[in-house]
């Protein structure tokens, strides 16, 4: 009981919260005391364009990371898991490294390194004459995005490098060796008995990471703010201008709802699915 | 004994007075001078000669960057905890002032009130016949040009740019003979504060994306600034996605041939390459924005003010230390120019010293070129949610391929959805 307590202390009382502001129309800079304008700003989000694109960013923002981070994470696994010594230790170690580097450092890193002068991405790349003029990759609309994906999955796969690694490591041993008796082929082995016996980690912690990127505000506001345009604005970042650029918490949390309602909606079909399996 | 009664309450009523006077009274001044390592050294000397000369008044600095003093002004404001004082700018200063907790200071100025400032200093400070903020440094923008790149270039480093045509033939003819410099620092981040810099950029074709009308962005003028502005970053001219001090360095280094940029820009070359004035002007000269199609030059203040909360217990003195910041000769020879190298808002030099400290070239070409040049943005409300909205259709001419008039629709419908 106390413990129902503290959560809908906790989580509830935001979460109830956010849902009556978002019937108001509230603005930190009006003299006036908010007031009740029921579904307007519901109404408001379906026709902003804003809303839509972010909505759009925020999905292949996560999705498009979550996936190739898995399947990097996944590869190195398959590849360091039989590497045994210290070395190999060592070199496990070393792959870890991203993850344990503050998102913020992170973010800041890969953005000197993205310089369109003085960066040693388009240094290294002039060099061996891959680009003939230096490239704008947080500067141009086509490339901001897929440039702050890169700096997530950079990240994220050691994330999911130690999870699978652990996985491999409990495969029973005797499946293992029953197939190489059988002689199954690498390929075989890979997609007909490591990969059912991952499936449960892979959906966990993609749900997990899921979350995570959609509600990821550090990497890409230190990055590109959003911009160039609208180009890398997520759900994230657009209610933060709104909330505390533009100070209209009414409309930022019929966002916030929204968004809530979908993360829900698509955990528990996640979840599902993966009872269902 | 009655007599005693009265000696006892007599010396118990002047005791809280006693007290009071001797109480040392504990300001708090939210600035983001404190903040920054280039005037914090200036703020704290600042402050220490200020308490050194009032003994019973200890101010204590709230350091907070300069990107999130509005936000947590407002939202200490409106939690009902806000400082004594703070520094502004821009925008945020008319922000703080909606929220109508901001102390009117006309009753605290003296017997020649708002006339000891020039009228530029007060620019937007003055709203409802009331003076909001106290201007503290002017620190104009304008138009630097470095005249050893315009000589390599071939140009007249005497005959800079007056127009946006001839800006454009001197950065072509920069980017072909010096191809290894950029051409010039415009800010293109989105910020209000980057709204209010290319304000005058626009004003200059005429445009008024805000313009009551509901029109404003679909328009010809902004059609103009937004297809020129998408030029020069085809032509290779303007590298987007910089704020305004990420061309300082370049400068120092000589490698931009224009920047857009305040006073302050002086004491950052000539701290990085310890140059005296004669050695700065040597090198650089600043010039009123080029006109555009209007035939006008405009520009902003991008000084900063201070004002004091209208919940503060001792506005007395918060007014105190906010006039010895901004009016007195030690606060502006050793914090207004030494640190922010910006200008005085004083008509009048308050000595004859800090006035000759003015007559340099560039320092007099601030003073009679520019400052004529400075118009106010249309600070307000609704400025910053369409800084957002405007900043992001300067980002998409200036980096992507979006037919301009479909940028300048975008613009106006986020603008309208507010």
């Amino acid at each position: 009981m106390p413990a129902l307590g503290v959560l809908a202390l906790v989580v509830g009382y935001p979460v109830l919260y956010t849902a009556y502001l978002s019937t108001q129309r509230m603005n930190l800079l009006d003299t006036d005391p908010s007031r009740y304008i029921g579904t307007r700003n519901y109404v408001r989000l379906f026709g902003d364009p804003v809303f839509w694109s972010s909505l759009e960013n925020t999905a292949i923002y996560t999705f498009g990371s979550v996936i190739v981070a898995a399947l990097f994470g996944l590869s190195l696994a398959l590849l360091t898991e039989n590497l045994l010594g210290w070395r190999f230790r060592s070199i496990r170690a070393l792959l870890l490294v991203p993850w344990a580097v503050p998102f913020v450092v992170v973010a800041f890193l890969f953005r000197f390194m993205f310089l369109q002068d003085g960066g040693v991405i388009n240094a290294v790349l002039l060099r061996l004459g891959a680009i003939s003029s230096p490239v704008l990759w947080l500067n141009d609309a086509n490339l901001a995005l897929p440039s702050t994906m890169l700096t997530n999955i950079w990240t994220m796969t050691p994330f999911f490098f130690l999870l699978l690694s652990a996985a491999l490591s409990s495969i029973p041993i005797e499946v293992i060796e029953s197939a190489r008796i059988d002689r199954a082929p690498t390929w075989s082995m890979v997609f007909h008995i490591k990969l059912p016996f991952l499936r449960n980690e892979l959906l966990i912690s993609g749900l997990l990471m899921v979350i995570s990127n959609v509600n990821d505000f550090a990497k890409i506001w230190a990055m590109t703010e959003g911009g160039p345009g609208y180009a890398t604005t997520t759900l994230v970042v657009y209610v933060y201008r709104l909330a505390f650029g533009d100070f209209n918490f009414g409309y930022a949390s019929a966002i916030g709802v929204v968004w809530l309602v979908l993360l829900l909606v698509f955990a528990s079909l996640y979840l599902r699915a993966i009872r269902t399996a | 004994m009655f007599n005693r009664l009265i000696f006892a309450a007599a010396v118990l009523a002047s005791f809280p007075v006693a007290v009071h006077a001797q109480a040392p009274v504990t300001l708090t001044f939210a600035n983001w001078a404190d903040a920054e390592a280039a005037t914090r050294p200036g703020i704290q000397a600042a402050i220490h000669e200020f308490e050194r000369i009032h003994p019973n008044i200890k101010i204590e600095s709230q350091a907070i960057s300069v990107s999130e003093i509005a936000r947590q002004l407002v939202l200490r404001v409106r939690s009902g905890n806000p400082p004594d004082m703070a520094e502004l700018q821009g925008n945020d200063t008319i922000l703080l002032a909606l929220t109508g907790k901001l102390e009117p200071l006309d009753p605290y100025l003296g017997a020649g009130g708002t006339s000891v400032f020039t009228p530029q200093a007060l620019n937007g400070l003055v709203r409802d016949g009331k003076l909001i903020a106290l201007p503290w440094t002017v620190s104009p923008v304008a138009l630097w040009y470095n005249k050893d790149i315009m000589k390599k270039a071939g140009l007249d480093p005497n005959h800079p740019p007056a127009t946006l045509d001839e800006l454009m033939a001197d950065l072509a003819a920069i980017k072909k003979a010096v191809p290894d410099v950029a051409g010039i620092g415009i800010d293109t981040t989105n910020r209000v504060f980057s709204m209010t810099a290319n304000w005058p950029w626009m004003q200059t074709f005429g445009a008024d994306p805000i313009a009551d009308d509901g029109k404003g962005a679909v328009s010809p003028a902004m059609t103009a600034y937004l297809s020129w502005m998408r030029s020069l970053a085809q032509n290779g001219y303007l590298q987007p996605g910089q704020k305004m001090g990420d061309f300082r360095p370049l400068a120092a280094q000589n490698k931009i041939a224009f920047t857009y940029d305040a006073v302050l820009l002086k004491g950052v070359i000539q701290s990085l390459n310890h140059i005296s004035d004669a050695e700065l002007d040597a090198h650089w000269g600043v010039t009123p924005l080029p006109a555009g199609p209007t035939g006008k030059s405009f520009t902003f203040d991008s000084g900063h003010n201070l004002g004091i909360f209208s919940g503060s217990q001792h506005k007395k003195e918060a007014w105190e230390f906010i006039s010895f910041l901004a009016t007195s000769p030690w606060g502006i020879e050793n914090y207004t120019m030494k640190y922010e190298t910006s200008l005085s808002p004083l008509k009048k030099a308050p000595s004859e010293a800090l006035e000759k400290s003015l007559d340099t070239p560039l320092l007099q070409a601030f003073i009679t070129k520019v400052m004529p040049t400075l118009s106010g943005a249309p600070f307000g409300a609704k400025f910053a949610p369409a800084s957002t909205a405007v900043m992001a259709g300067v980002q998409q001419a200036v980096t992507g391929t979006m037919p301009i008039a479909d940028i300048e629709k975008s613009i106006q419908q986020n603008m309208d959805k507010d």
